[in-house]
């Protein structure tokens, strides 16, 4: 237990209760078969805890100051947000996934704001290893933030009905990025002046979101949203040209009140 | 990292987050395309006013009422026609409402959306709503004096007969849109 006694007590509560309530959260969902359900958050869950299993091993071994263990620690930590962002692209699908059409639309447009998000990361995080590891966790980070608002304007844009429970399980990974996101920024700008501040910041938040992970999938069965039944394409090839004209005519209606009322105004 | 990017990466994260928390208010509540029918059955209902508006924007009236029954009476025909014209940019509103609803429903039952269209109509209903909002302001204000109202009422009378085929058409679509509604809820 040597590798503890160098770790400040109140950030190894913290870590403790991270990892416990990850094994509990995994233990119900194994035990559950909610893992059917959420096979990609299943495995972000348990390579989560293969992390910390891993680091506990490399501080033991090589110690805290070893450059071996702190790039060992920086990539673990890069597969673990992959895994994040690949529970992300699950929670999207299960949210809009039914609507075929819709989906497509949100991956494309929401594709493109993850590649303007890596473009950014890769050109600030150029300075160091360390820097360009902080700087492409924040891209990373935003493209999920982004990725799960624009998600979920989607739905809400078309009214789309999603389940609290999937509601919760997006939000923990919304704004658990979000925090991460200025986590990471306030100790790259301050490089580090608040020393283990950073860490305890990060654990505290990872606990909170597996609090409310842990109450939305506390349920064996997940409440059912209504099933759409998609029409054929060519309903919405022949409609939608001909609302839209439509609509184009009611805007253009009210434009030329704008540009009898415009001149006096 | 400089102070620039920090700044704005910080307000993102917090707009992120409110924007996320935001977009799921009521997420649970909604009932998707559900109420497709019912917004159907009203998308005619305005224009069963549509002559009595027309009427309401004859600037040959508003004189006759001048000289017949003075200014008293003109300002309060003037204030009434004024409400008219609020009602009508509302039944406009309305209908551009349900359009963009129908067009909701259409959109999420289709295996294959256009990008192109929905960025369309995306586009427009911004457009109109902030439109919608000028032109009530300016009534409301009383910007919009009796010419205007003329012109706007020639323009009404104009677009009257394109509404009308409009709505036409959209009572064809309504049907089958309608039917769509209906095998959704099944």
């Amino acid at each position: 237990m040597l590798v503890f006694a160098g770790i400040p007590t109140f950030a190894l509560a913290l870590w403790g209760a991270a990892t416990l309530l990850t094994l509990i959260l995994l233990v119900r969902i194994i035990e559950l078969h909610r893992y059917r359900e959420y096979p990609r958050f299943s495995l972000y869950l348990a390579i989560n805890l293969l992390q910390t299993v891993l680091g506990v091993a490399l501080y033991q071994v090589y110690g805290f100051a070893s450059a071996f263990t702190y790039r060992i620690a920086w990539t673990s930590q890069a597969v673990v947000v992959v895994a994040r962002a690949l529970a992300v692209t699950e929670v999207g699908y299960l949210v809009l996934g039914k609507y075929k059409g819709v989906w497509a639309l949100a991956t494309r447009i929401l594709a493109f704001c993850g590649l303007v998000s890596f473009g950014l990361a890769l050109y600030a995080g150029r300075v160091s290893y360390q820097s360009s590891v902080t700087t492409l966790e924040i891209g990373l980070e935003a493209c999920m933030a982004t990725g799960l608002a624009g998600l979920f304007l989607f739905a809400r844009y078309y009214r789309i009905g999603i389940s609290p429970e999937l509601a919760l399980v997006g939000v923990g990974f919304g704004l658990f990025s979000c925090f991460r996101i200025l986590n990471d920024l306030l100790y790259e700008h301050l490089a580090g002046a608040f020393g283990n501040a950073w860490n305890y910041g990060g654990s505290a938040a990872f606990v909170a979101v597996m609090l409310v992970w842990i109450w939305a999938l506390r349920k064996p069965v997940a409440i059912p949203i209504h099933e759409p039944q998609l029409r054929p394409a060519t309903v919405y090839a022949r409609l939608i040209p001909q609302v839209n004209e439509r609509l184009v005519a009611l805007n253009e209606q009210l434009a030329q009140i704008w540009q009898v009322e415009s001149p006096k105004s | 990292m400089s102070t620039v990017y920090f700044i704005m990466a910080t307000v993102a994260a917090f707009s992120l987050g409110g924007l996320l928390l935001w977009a799921l208010r009521g997420a649970s509540h909604r009932t998707g395309h559900g109420h497709g029918l019912q917004a159907l059955e009203r998308a005619p209902q305005h224009l069963r006013n549509m002559t009595q508006i027309r009427r309401a924007m004859d600037a040959g009236d508003l004189e006759f009422v001048m000289a017949k029954g003075g200014a008293s009476l003109f300002s309060r025909v003037r204030r009434e026609r004024r409400q008219a014209i609020l009602l009508y940019l509302d039944a406009i509103r309305r209908d551009f409402e349900q359009s963009l609803h129908i067009a909701r429903i259409v959109a999420v039952l289709s295996p294959e959306v256009s990008g192109s269209h929905e960025y369309q109509r995306l586009r427009l209903s911004i457009s109109f709503r902030f439109r919608y909002q000028a032109v009530r302001l300016g009534l409301l204000m009383g910007s919009l004096e009796l010419p205007q109202i003329t012109r706007l009422g020639q323009m009404a009378t104009s677009l009257a007969v394109q509404m009308e085929e409009a709505m036409a058409k959209l009572g064809e679509r309504a049907a089958l849109a309608a039917d769509l509604a209906l095998q959704s809820d099944r």
